[in-house]
């Protein structure tokens, strides 16, 4: 899906992108950590271009994709998020700590020698973020992530991200209940922004043109 | 090397993974160069069995790895059979399926962590031949993983197939398990872009 005539500034805390499926909302988000990067124009991300400084940028953004099941690295929970840590020369001892306190932040402690691929959808999310937060990234970029979940795992997650995340979080998302709870929201069609501003409007629309 | 880590406190489960590895290593080449004939066989599973006893696993997880590569085995021994002496044949395939039990006991008894440590670092003098050590172990880190990711999606295409009544034919099993198996393999890659892997 290209994208086209999109130009924006965001500095909110709190950003939600919606649209109908095949809008460009996940492209947007793709090229916020360059997985996709755009062939005409400019992004920049707290300073970095992500065509040019992919890696830094990836130490500062951390995505999270709609499906569980694909950002599972390792076998077992508490080995999945201490691989996030690998490469940064950090002593085992350090990493066990760091793992163990992240893991109890999301309610995962219990479950750190657990095969991870035997976790429930909602705690597999849980998983991805934790292991996206022990590096500390300052953006983070969630890409859909209650898609696959349940009601109760939605609720959930969407604590997690929007009520005690300390980093900036663009959220895209079909939910409208948690697009309401954000400080900005931009409105995707055809693959181009239609709209970028108050929540209760922008949703509005959007529920108008789609009822 | 297929099978996932069993927690344990055994002196195998405690046996650094290099050492591991390289012991490993020494009783494949024992089991190929000197156990030659079919009546070394005995001795060779004597040593497999044992193994997996220090290692405190039972006899149900060792008929558990012959069970997973029966049909691979199978397959071997009846091309074998077609040009060579049955006993040859069997020896062969016998000393294989040791190699390979052998191999799960390795994966059983000790953490992925490890094993990409090691590989990394013996892997590390490559480095000037443009080996990627880190990029070799993590492959070797996520094949094991994705079994059962890849068991879970077969088991979800037999599901699909036999609720809307299709038999179980190669062709309708195959293909779809594929393309899933590939998509799955995008979409890890995209993850692991994002968590930092170059």
């Amino acid at each position: 899906m290209a994208l086209r005539d999109i130009s924006v500034t965001l500095t909110e805390r709190r950003i939600a992108v919606i649209g109908s499926n095949g809008s460009g909302k996940s492209t947007f988000a793709r090229m916020l950590n360059g997985l996709v990067a755009p062939s005409a124009g400019q992004v920049r991300v707290h300073g970095l271009d992500p065509a040019r400084d992919a890696k830094q940028l990836r130490r500062r953004v951390g995505f999270i994709f709609s499906n569980p099941d694909a950002q599972i690295v390792m076998p077992t929970v508490a080995e999945d998020v201490a691989f996030s840590l690998r490469g940064q020369g950090l002593a085992r001892g350090e990493v066990a700590e760091r793992v163990a306190a992240t893991l109890g932040t999301y309610g995962l402690g219990a479950l750190a020698d657990a095969p991870a691929h035997t976790l429930s959808g909602g705690q597999k999310q849980l998983l991805a973020l934790a292991a996206i937060l022990i590096r500390q990234p300052a953006l983070i970029v969630a890409d859909e992530p209650t898609a696959l979940l349940d009601a109760a795992n939605t609720r959930r997650i969407g604590a997690h991200l929007l009520d005690e995340l300390a980093q900036q979080l663009v959220l895209v998302t079909h939910d409208m209940r948690l697009a309401a709870r954000c400080d900005v929201v931009l409105r995707f069609e055809d693959g181009r922004m239609l709209e970028c501003g108050d929540p209760g409007d922008v949703i509005a629309h959007y529920e108008r043109e789609h009822a | 090397m297929i099978a996932l880590y069993l927690p344990g406190t055994s002196p195998i489960h405690r046996m650094p993974a290099g050492p591991k590895m390289v012991a490993f290593m020494a009783l494949t080449l024992a089991i190929t160069l000197l156990a030659r004939g079919v009546w070394a066989l005995p001795a060779v599973f004597a040593v497999v069995v044992g193994g997996y006893l220090v290692a405190g696993l039972g006899m149900r997880d060792l008929l558990r790895q012959v069970m997973v590569v029966r049909w691979v085995m199978i397959s071997m021994l009846v091309a074998q059979l077609v040009f060579l002496q049955p006993l040859v044949a069997v020896a062969n395939t016998g000393r294989v399926l040791a190699v390979i039990v052998l191999a799960a006991l390795v994966t059983l008894t000790t953490r992925i962590p490890d094993l990409l440590d090691t590989t990394e670092r013996s892997l590390a003098p490559l480095r000037r031949f443009g080996v990627n050590p880190s990029g070799i172990g993590l492959l070797l880190a996520m094949t094991i993983t994705a079994i059962p990711v890849i068991a879970g999606f077969a088991a979800s295409i037999r599901e699909a197939q036999r609720a809307r009544g299709v038999p179980l034919r190669l062709g309708t099993f195959v293909v779809p398990l594929l393309v899933m198996a590939l998509k799955h393999s995008d979409d890890l890659a995209d993850a692991l872009v994002a968590r930092g892997v170059e």
